[in-house]
């Protein structure tokens, strides 16, 4: 009785005496997460001052200033439309094929084809972004020679100058992601298939169901929980574009930004060229602010239906 | 199994026909680069990219092996991928054993800490600045390392394998007199072989593939990595098209550019039959929930 009283009268000295060992080991951890995603938080306020190097966090404050001036631009509208165009699609199709190729590879026959498909959807993930970047300015979408304008000739059309010309970039980019991560979705999806009960799918043909009605009713919903646990991942990150692919693609060829600059690469130019850093934190701030919005707000929704699925 | 009826068959030509195209494009644009690779100049200015190019070369590989920038990228790159996987392994691995423990109290306000940053972030401009104004590391290797060092997905992924390890076998280990670093490096690692191959495999891609920490971070020729080096070619050349300014500079051949291209991902396409099957597996232990 004693003991407990005491332990209870220092518990947290007691629990760091007791189990120190721990908590040194996730200190290293802590730590460096404590500096590169902590430690800039404070930063936030720089969306509220007109930001100088000389004054650093000390800088002016100009209340909503650096807001009003971002929405009031062109760019708001422009970066926002973009980035949420880009995402929602690379989403929606994503998902379409990588669900469809998942489906089809395990109703295959030939077991060792749909091993060999696999691998080779595979090897797109492994590529850095540079490459992708790489194969389609140079070797698919090039203003001569390229793939594409060898397909075109073959139909008797003549070749584009694609460099000059913004209107279908934002789906070349949409494109070149589906080509690299529906492989790599695929296999978390046939994942999910192989872990379905074999007995649903024995109940649901006894009771007459065709193979396409049993994946319609049977193989579906079971795929929901890893469609939407999925889904969910991405969403909050639906104002933050795809930087690291979409800048190797389109690099500063201002022609093709109409479609094509998102709200992150926007960011980039603006610290580079140092321009304005109390718009870019203002900018920075609203991408994390509606990001945070989004994951909860779909988690409550998926949560009120399905709570089993909810992300937490 | 069950026989084929007609229309099944009809129907395992069709999805075997579109798995067999996409299939195909998801790899003919590396086989195409290839060929070019190693075709001359000339036939790609003349007939564009070939499947089987008119006239073979190897000048474009003994051009980038004379230069040694390459040799240096090389370097950088595999240093900051071998140093920064180990180092993640090591530190995201003990974070997330310590969170496995079920006697350790602040568990879940530790996974919390790692949580937010997960939904929240201050945005790029304050991290850069932190990193670059308070740490400053900018032009050193350590700006290639430190900010991708740990991953709180990763950290759970562990968390959650190290959790199936029976306590028992903790507890009997310790009743030994083995210490927790001991318990740790010498039961629980070897016991959890398939998350840490996965994990590793996924960190070190992330590190080999990184070009953005450079392109926010690095001035200095000679820490530019791999996939950086083959940025900077590919952005110079842009810039030429858009202003079509050749001056002084020279304009590194399609083909040499190609070879670059395929040396950096030399590495990856060589070890892809091996690692492989342990990412499948990962992705496996990742996504089936439970």
């Amino acid at each position: 009785m004693q003991r407990t009283i005491g332990k209870k009268k220092n518990g947290f000295a007691h629990e760091m005496k007791r189990n120190y060992p721990y908590y040194l080991m996730m200190l290293p951890a802590a730590a460096v997460l404590f500096l590169f995603s902590y430690l800039p938080m404070p930063g936030i306020i720089i969306a509220f001052q007109d930001f100088n190097f000389v004054d650093k966090f000390r800088s002016p404050f100009v209340g909503l200033n650096n807001f009003k001036f971002f929405f009031t631009s062109p760019y708001a509208f422009r970066t926002t439309f973009n980035t949420i165009f880009i995402n929602l699609n690379y989403l929606v199709w994503t998902t379409f094929f990588a669900v469809l190729i998942a489906i089809l590879l395990n109703e295959l026959r030939l077991k060792f084809a749909s091993k060999i498909y696999q691998n080779l959807m595979f090897l797109p993930y492994f590529i850095s972004a540079v490459v992708v970047g790489k194969l389609v300015n140079q070797i698919v979408f090039p203003d001569q020679n390229g793939i594409a304008n060898q397909i075109l000739g073959f139909f008797g059309h003549d070749p584009i100058s694609w460099s000059e010309n913004p209107a279908p970039w934002a789906w070349i980019i949409i494109g070149a992601h589906l080509w690299q991560v529906v492989g790599y979705s695929t296999i978390v999806y046939l994942a999910s298939i192989t872990g379905i009960d074999d007995h649903l799918f024995e109940a649901a043909a006894l009771d007459g169901a065709n193979r396409w009605q049993q994946i319609r009713l049977v193989m579906l919903p079971m795929l929901m929980p890893a469609i939407i646990i999925m889904t969910l991942l991405s969403i909050g990150g639906m104002l933050r574009g795809d930087f690291a692919t979409i800048y190797s693609i389109i690099g500063d060829n201002g022609l093709l930004f109409q479609n094509t600059d998102v709200i992150d690469t926007y960011v980039f130019r603006a610290i580079k060229q140092a321009a304005d850093f109390g718009t870019t934190a203002a900018v920075g701030l609203y991408q994390s602010i509606v990001g945070f919005l989004l994951v909860y707000g779909s988690n409550w929704l998926v949560r009120k239906y399905d709570k089993d699925s909810a992300l937490f | 199994m069950r026989r084929l009826s007609f229309s099944g068959y009809i129907a395992q030509l069709l999805m075997q026909l579109f798995l067999l195209f996409f299939a195909i494009a998801c790899i003919y644009p590396f086989i195409l680069a290839f060929m070019a690779s190693i075709s001359s100049e000339k036939s790609i200015l003349d007939n564009g990219y070939q499947l089987i190019p008119s006239e073979f070369s190897m000048l474009a590989y003994q051009a980038v092996f004379k230069s040694k920038y390459l040799y240096t990228s090389f370097g950088v790159s595999i240093l900051v991928t071998v140093v920064g996987t180990l180092l993640s392994l090591i530190i995201c691995g003990m974070a997330g054993y310590a969170m496995s423990i079920k006697r350790v109290k602040y568990r879940n306000a530790v996974s919390m800490f790692f949580y937010i940053p997960m939904v929240f972030g201050a945005g790029l401009l304050p991290w850069y600045l932190v990193i670059t104004q308070i740490l400053h590391l900018q032009n050193t290797i350590w700006a290639l390392i430190l900010p991708g060092l740990v991953s709180p997905f990763n950290v759970f992924l562990m968390r959650n394998y190290f959790a199936t390890v029976p306590s028992e076998l903790i507890e009997s280990a310790e009743m030994d007199g083995a210490g927790v670093m001991r318990t740790f490096f010498g039961i629980i690692i070897p016991l959890s072989k398939p998350i840490i191959a996965t994990i590793t495999l996924f960190i070190g891609l992330a590190y080999w593939n990184d070009w953005a920490s450079a392109l926010w971070f690095i001035d200095n020729p000679n820490l530019y990595p791999l996939q950086y080096m083959l940025y900077r070619i590919q952005a110079i050349i842009n810039l030429v098209r858009q202003t079509g300014a050749m001056g002084d500079m020279k304009v590194p051949p399609e083909t040499f550019q190609i070879a670059t291209m395929f040396i950096t991902i030399g590495p990856i396409i060589l070890l892809y039959p091996f690692i492989q099957r342990y990412f499948v597996k990962g992705i496996m232990i990742g996504a089936v929930k439970g």
